[in-house]
């Protein structure tokens, strides 16, 4: 054993303090060589997104041709889950080093362009005569105060996911899906049956998500001319008598005649669904490969319509662009979004992620290969967006729309109390987003 | 290695200790030199981000633009703020069960595997195993036992006929027990092996003489075993109730907080409010808040239990 001096001793120390100092430095800097332009003239724009499920391939194929088509934009993506990437986004865009490009729900924008760190994108569209294809309603969806921030990315339209072997079993024409509410009711409680009469139903007939999930509800709200909030975003519906009702109709059925298990999140309603312990589900086209995997017999039909016609929900992925990206690499980013949605791309998307196109003007022959998708895409009319342009989405549904609807399901309380208390505390959001 | 060797200051019963010596002051220089790095990693990781947070604590901050000074609106929100009354509530219940409960259970299962029985090298094991593993990675696989469809336990427990429609964790009745449960299977195995050196370290013939007075099994542990515990009592009570009050891991993974925010803890609405509502100034205001909570609480607890310390 070597003994040290007293001098060396206290080199050792402060060098230890400066290595834990030091480390926390060199990852930084590791981080801010992230999406630097690499030589030879190349732009790298960075480029964020939460396609981790069945799609990812598509995605990333589809950023290899972009890459390969061209030397002066280099796309680095990097694809992480959703729940990650938004707890990533917030920190590292405060840090000065969040992406360039990213692709979020629309939703979600309006939480991020209020707060000034997405780049107006009102210029992609007036320099891009071909965006005019786009559809309307998605182009719509990531605006807000009057700009567009983002650029659709995907789009789809929920339907009914039925299966078909249950119809049967349950002496329902399999090849009949419910049309109207009445039909959609009626199914529902055939569908549903509890065998060794515990009280708890071994088979569901609706598998029907209340929290953590794509908006379901919201649909049936919709469906009797109610609502969460105004299409203008600025007044609360959750107090209107045909919210109530409807609320009230279809919770209902669930409390007490136990269609559709109560406090499930969207992943557990797939699963539901998945596990063939459920006969019907409202989703999007992202489910189609899981439920074939399963061996699902299922069919698609649009969400059975109610009195105040037929409705369903429409939601979008939408590209932005990050406020403190350099010009260079946000004329890059629009480029890679250009590509993204021309029609050739576009077309391949649509194949390999079962999304009907951003684009209005491809044909049903060129998406033949894949035949659901025509079904996601033929309702985009009827199609509302959830909570479009409100700056506190998330603050609404999660802290006033969901928990109202959760009691309302447990029972503690009627509709007319619990939503006319939610309308208050909705509103009261919405005003002071103004 | 070069030989330039002065001694390093050498333990100190070897050297006559002397007031003010240059001994004792080499002495404490290498204490702090020893320290030092401790010092610098707690510095700058939990001292720095604490005052910082004090700081933010008085401001609007959403981390993307500057911090905007309120003074003290943020506490002075507090009371009126119903999620944050619920979350305190649920944080104080949450505590109030499962402080006394592990404790309890970490003390007899203690008592228990001290003795000689069969398997007790495998009945320790299986107590302290849950402390290794990460919580919000068992809580996966609770969440899983507990699943209404697929549940082994929701299985067994439907069984002997206690059927829950929702299953435990989306019942608004249920998950907060559930969440509870889970966190005490998880850290009872720590506070038993605490309570187990305690009573490995009670001289076997206070028994002896126990015995001889005629004091057996409940008597001998009411009068000897749970008072010479007393310091192991008040440092397992200390630190399962501190860390019951920052319960987080397990209801953000099993329930997120639901039904309907029945399982919201303190530092769950601290996470809410920061990441989903990007009010970092707000959420700073609560964590100082819980601070002092657990600063008074531990305070509280080592006042009460000083008068009960013992030494043998």
């Amino acid at each position: 054993m070597t003994r040290f001096s007293r001098r060396q001793f206290t080199a050792m120390a402060l060098g230890v303090a400066l290595g834990v100092t030091g480390c926390a430095g060199q990852g930084a800097s590791k981080n801010a060589s992230d999406g630097q332009s690499t030589g030879g003239g190349a732009v790298e724009m960075s480029f964020w997104n939460g396609f981790t499920g069945p799609d990812r391939a598509t995605v990333e194929a589809l950023v290899k041709q972009f890459n390969q088509s061209q030397k002066k934009v280099q796309v680095k993506m990097e694809i992480s889950p959703w729940d990650v990437f938004f707890q990533k986004l917030l920190p590292s865009i405060s840090a000065g080093k969040g992406p360039d490009l990213m692709g979020m729900d629309a939703a979600q924008l309006p939480q991020y362009a209020s707060r000034g760190v997405l780049r107006p994108l009102d210029d992609y569209y007036s320099k891009n005569a071909d965006s005019k294809n786009l559809i309307p309603a998605a182009v719509d969806a990531a605006k807000w105060d009057g700009k567009s921030y983002g650029v659709p990315m995907n789009f789809t339209t929920l339907e009914l996911y039925w299966n078909k072997d249950m119809f049967k079993a349950a002496g329902l024409d399999p090849n009949k899906p419910p049309a109207n509410w009445d039909e959609f009711a009626s199914m529902a409680t055939k569908l549903t049956k509890d065998t060794n009469g515990d009280g708890k139903p071994e088979q569901y007939g609706l598998s029907i998500a209340d929290h953590a999930t794509i908006a379901m509800w919201p649909i049936l709200l919709w469906g009797n001319g109610g609502g969460v909030v105004s299409e203008d975003g600025k007044t609360s519906l959750l107090g209107d008598p045909k919210t109530i009702a409807a609320a009230d109709k279809w919770a209902t059925l669930v409390r007490d005649g136990h269609v559709s298990p109560v406090g499930l999140g969207g992943a557990d309603a797939d699963k539901l669904f998945q596990s063939k312990k459920a006969a019907m589900e409202i989703v999007g086209p992202w489910m189609t490969t899981g439920f074939k995997d399963a061996g699902i017999d299922f069919g698609l039909a649009p969400v059975p319509a109610g009195p105040a016609g037929p409705v369903t929900l429409g939601t979008s992925v939408a590209f932005a662009v990050n406020a403190k990206t350099s010009d260079a690499k946000a004329n890059a980013a629009q480029q890679f979004i250009a590509f993204w949605n021309q029609k050739d791309s576009q077309t391949s998307w649509a194949l390999g992620s079962g999304f009907p196109p951003n684009r209005t003007d491809i044909s049903a022959q060129d998406l033949a290969k894949n035949p659901f998708i025509a079904a996601f895409g033929e309702h985009a009319d009827s199609a509302k967006f959830y909570l479009k342009n409100v700056k506190d989405f998330s603050k609404i549904n999660d802290t006033v729309f969901e928990p109202a609807l959760q009691k309302l399901l447990n029972g503690k309380g009627s509709a007319s109390d619990l939503f006319g208390k939610a309308s208050k505390d909705a509103q009261a959001i919405l005003g002071q987003s103004k | 290695m070069t030989t330039e060797a002065k001694s390093l200051p050498t333990p100190i019963p070897a050297r006559p200790r002397r007031r003010g010596g240059r001994v004792r002051r080499q002495q404490k220089r290498a204490a702090w030199l020893f320290m030092l790095p401790s010092i610098a990693v707690l510095g700058v990781f939990v001292v720095y981000p604490m005052s910082q947070a004090l700081y933010l604590s008085f401001t609007r901050y959403d981390v993307l633009n500057p911090a905007v000074w309120l003074g003290l609106k943020n506490y002075t929100d507090l009371p009126g703020d119903p999620a944050f009354t619920n979350a305190l509530a649920n944080t104080l219940y949450y505590a109030a069960v499962t402080t006394p409960l592990s404790v309890g259970l970490a003390l007899a299962l203690a008592v228990m595997l001290n003795q000689r029985i069969p398997w007790r090298a495998l009945g320790r094991t299986a107590v302290f195993l849950p402390v290794v593993l990460g919580l919000a990675i068992v809580a996966i696989a609770w969440s899983f036992l507990l699943d209404p469809d697929i549940g082994l336990l929701s299985y067994w427990l439907g069984n002997i006929g206690l059927t829950s429609n929702q299953g435990w964790l989306r019942d608004p009745n249920l998950a907060m027990p559930a969440v509870m449960l889970v966190g005490i299977w998880k850290n009872v195995g720590f506070y038993m092996v605490i309570y187990l050196a305690g009573l490995q370290s009670i001289p076997k013939d206070l028994y002896e003489a126990a015995r001889i007075d005629g004091a057996k099994g409940w008597q001998a542990f009411r009068h000897l075993t749970w008072p010479l515990l007393a310091n192991q009592t008040m440092l397992v009570t200390i630190l399962c109730a501190t860390a019951t009050l920052q319960a987080f891991d397990q209801i953000y993974v099993m329930t997120r907080g639901g039904p309907y925010f029945k399982t919201e803890t303190l530092v769950m609405l601290i996470y809410r409010q920061g990441f989903s509502e990007f009010r970092f100034g707000y959420a700073a205001a609560i964590s100082w808040v819980l601070v002092l909570l657990i600063l008074i609480l531990s305070l509280g607890q080592l006042v009460y239990f000083r008068r009960r310390a013992v030494t043998y």
